[in-house]
């Protein structure tokens, strides 16, 4: 029973490790938090499953979720495009993009909201093989497939921000993106990059959440607030620490919901986030706890 | 009047009570919070759930709730206040969201996502939404031309240059927070005796963003603004309630309407549609004191 219900933990923690690395990327480069995050996520659940529905026989998975995290990268580049570009230009104070990402955040799920309403739409199966058997226990082969894609996706981020040249550039602008302009780094290009990268997270998570959770407007952001917490917990801005919060938050949630209930799970939750912020605020990896001079 | 009217009254001085509220937190003291509707659900639940199990008067259970409140804010403000500002926009979040889950896990008293219904009827609560409106009006409106008003705007600019000239950042924010959440509870307690009835869902994250998006479209520095742009497009809605598009009632697209006006506001007027500006009666006394300049300089041209 542990072991299944670790294994579930992870899968999910996976989904929220998506969308905890995508909050600290854009939180490194810009410096605020994107709302408009979750509600990306539930506009790529929406895509990938009419994509899935619309062809017959269906499209295999993969191509699925390819044409989903495409679809994220457009919305989150027009998001950006529409949106957070002006304020950049204006050079207006950070407020203004958390109420921007809001706003879109609100936008997307209204519409969808008015569209197809607040129902649950629930993906067809998959896979003809639903689990598997080792020994005693049913691994779903989902879970299995989430768990995949993420380590792949977390993986190869990774090694693009650390080995590569863009790598650097990112990280020289996450520094200080004054001086990295002065040195000849195109900032706005690296901020284009972000926002494909956060683009194509949260198009892959979209797909995961709808798989795991069905389809409606608010699965991307009741799923936000998971990743809020992976990545405070995490240490704003770090993303191994983000990665390593977002599968403890996941295995610790499945733990507290199968013996405790799902909506004491939220309170205890917020419980554990605010004794965070008391005892540690700079979370597990973490440094840029006070506003800078 | 007909009750309609009435009920659309007592909604737009609830609407803006909040929203004035909101101004003396983000508009001052430049803190964004997502979670002033789950003040106003505590207001709400806790007066007439308490008042309904324990069979007491709702004005004593409703200055509990307030009182609640404030504790709550202050309880919440004195960890995340101290770090950058992205933990408290977390931490609201997270709290309104707490509060939702509170509100169903009381299942048993609050009847969960049905909604709570036994509120009594109050007479008078359009002069009672009125008059506190106007109170609480006045009282913000002091409050940014007093000695703490222009402390909070200081702190909003430069939060380290307002500290380094003995500004005491911290405690000011604590107390703008604690008082922005009083407001929005009495709000909430307002609100719910108008609907009569109260679910989870009419307190979530969405309301929040509507009253900050009320007070970005105004303009932060201007109460004036974000008065009239709160009144304003909480009324306008209610025109066209009764034009369908797409089988849908229009109201149903207010919140898009909202975000496409809001879009436009920030990236080509970010300082709001009224900027600075405020509603005040010098200008009466600047056009006398012109007059009078005027009759005098064309008496000395003509000599």
């Amino acid at each position: 029973m542990v072991f299944q219900l670790t294994i579930n933990g992870i899968s999910n923690g996976a989904i929220y490790a998506l969308v905890a690395v995508g909050f600290a990327l854009v939180f490194n480069i810009l410096r605020f938090s994107n709302f408009a995050y979750g509600s990306m996520s539930s506009a790529c659940a929406f895509i990938g499953f009419f994509f899935q529905r619309a062809f017959d026989p269906p499209p295999p998975f993969i191509v699925t979720l390819l044409f989903a995290s495409f679809s994220g990268m457009v919305i989150a580049l027009l998001i950006d495009f529409l949106g957070y570009r002006r304020i950049r230009i204006n050079n207006s104070p950070k407020i203004y993009y958390f109420l921007m990402s809001l706003n879109f955040s609100i936008f997307i799920e209204q519409i969808l909201t008015i569209f197809y309403g607040t129902n649950i739409y629930s993906y067809p199966s998959i896979f003809k093989i639903q689990s598997l058997q080792v020994g005693s226990l049913y691994i779903k082969t989902m879970n299995l497939l989430i768990l995949g894609v993420s380590v792949l996706l977390l993986v190869a981020l990774i090694l693009l921000i650390n080995k590569t040249k863009i790598g650097l550039a990112i990280r020289a602008v996450a520094i200080d993106a004054e001086t990295s302009r002065l040195m000849g780094i195109n900032s706005n290009m690296i901020i284009i990059t972000i926002f494909t990268i956060a683009g194509i997270l949260s198009g892959v998570a979209g797909v995961f959440l709808g798989v795991q959770y069905g389809v409606y407007p608010g699965v991307g952001p009741s799923v936000m607030l998971k990743g809020f917490l992976a990545s405070i917990i995490g240490g704003l801005g770090s993303l191994r620490g983000a990665i390593f919060a977002a599968l403890a938050l996941g295995i610790f949630e499945i733990f507290l919901t199968f013996f405790i209930g799902a909506t004491e799970t939220t309170v205890v939750l917020f419980g554990i986030m605010l004794a965070f912020l008391f005892i540690r605020p700079q979370g597990i990896a973490g440094k840029l706890v006070e506003n800078k001079v | 009047m007909s009750v309609y009217q009435v009920g659309l009254i007592i909604q737009v001085c609830i609407t803006v009570m909040t929203v004035v509220a909101i101004f003396a937190m983000t508009g001052l003291a430049g803190m964004f919070s997502m979670g002033q509707a789950a003040y106003m659900a505590i207001g709400a639940y806790v007066t007439f759930v308490l008042s309904k199990t324990l069979q007491i008067p709702f004005y004593l259970t409703g200055i509990f709730a307030i009182l609640l409140s404030i504790f709550l804010a202050w309880l919440i403000a004195v960890p995340t206040l101290k770090l950058r500002r992205d933990y408290f926009a977390f931490i609201t979040v997270g709290f309104s969201r707490m509060v939702g889950a509170l509100i169903l896990y009381f299942e048993d008293y609050t009847r969960g996502a049905i909604g709570f219904t036994k509120i009594p009827r109050v007479d008078g609560l359009l002069w009672l939404s009125l008059g506190s409106l106007v109170l609480f009006i006045f009282w913000i409106r002091n409050l940014k031309y007093s000695r703490f008003g222009r402390m909070a705007i200081a702190l909003k600019n430069d939060e380290i240059a307002a500290r380094s000239f003995g500004i005491d950042v911290y405690h000011l924010k604590i107390k703008i927070y604690v008082l922005a959440s009083a407001i929005a509870s009495f709000a909430g307690i307002l609100m719910a005796m108008r609907n009569r009835v109260i679910t989870p869902d009419s307190f979530s994250w969405k309301m929040s963003t509507e009253m900050q998006i009320f007070l970005f479209f105004g303009g932060t520095n201007s109460l004036t603004g974000a008065i009239l742009s709160a009144a304003g497009l909480r009324m306008i809605p209610e025109f066209v309630r009764n034009v369908n598009l797409f089988g849908v009632s229009m109201q149903e697209y207010r919140m898009i309407a909202y975000a496409l006006l809001i879009t436009l506001v920030l990236s080509f007027r970010p300082q709001g549609l009224l900027g600075e500006k405020e509603l005040n009666f010098r200008w009466v006394g600047k056009l006398l004191e012109r007059i009078k300049n005027n009759t005098v300089t064309g008496k000395e041209s003509n000599d």
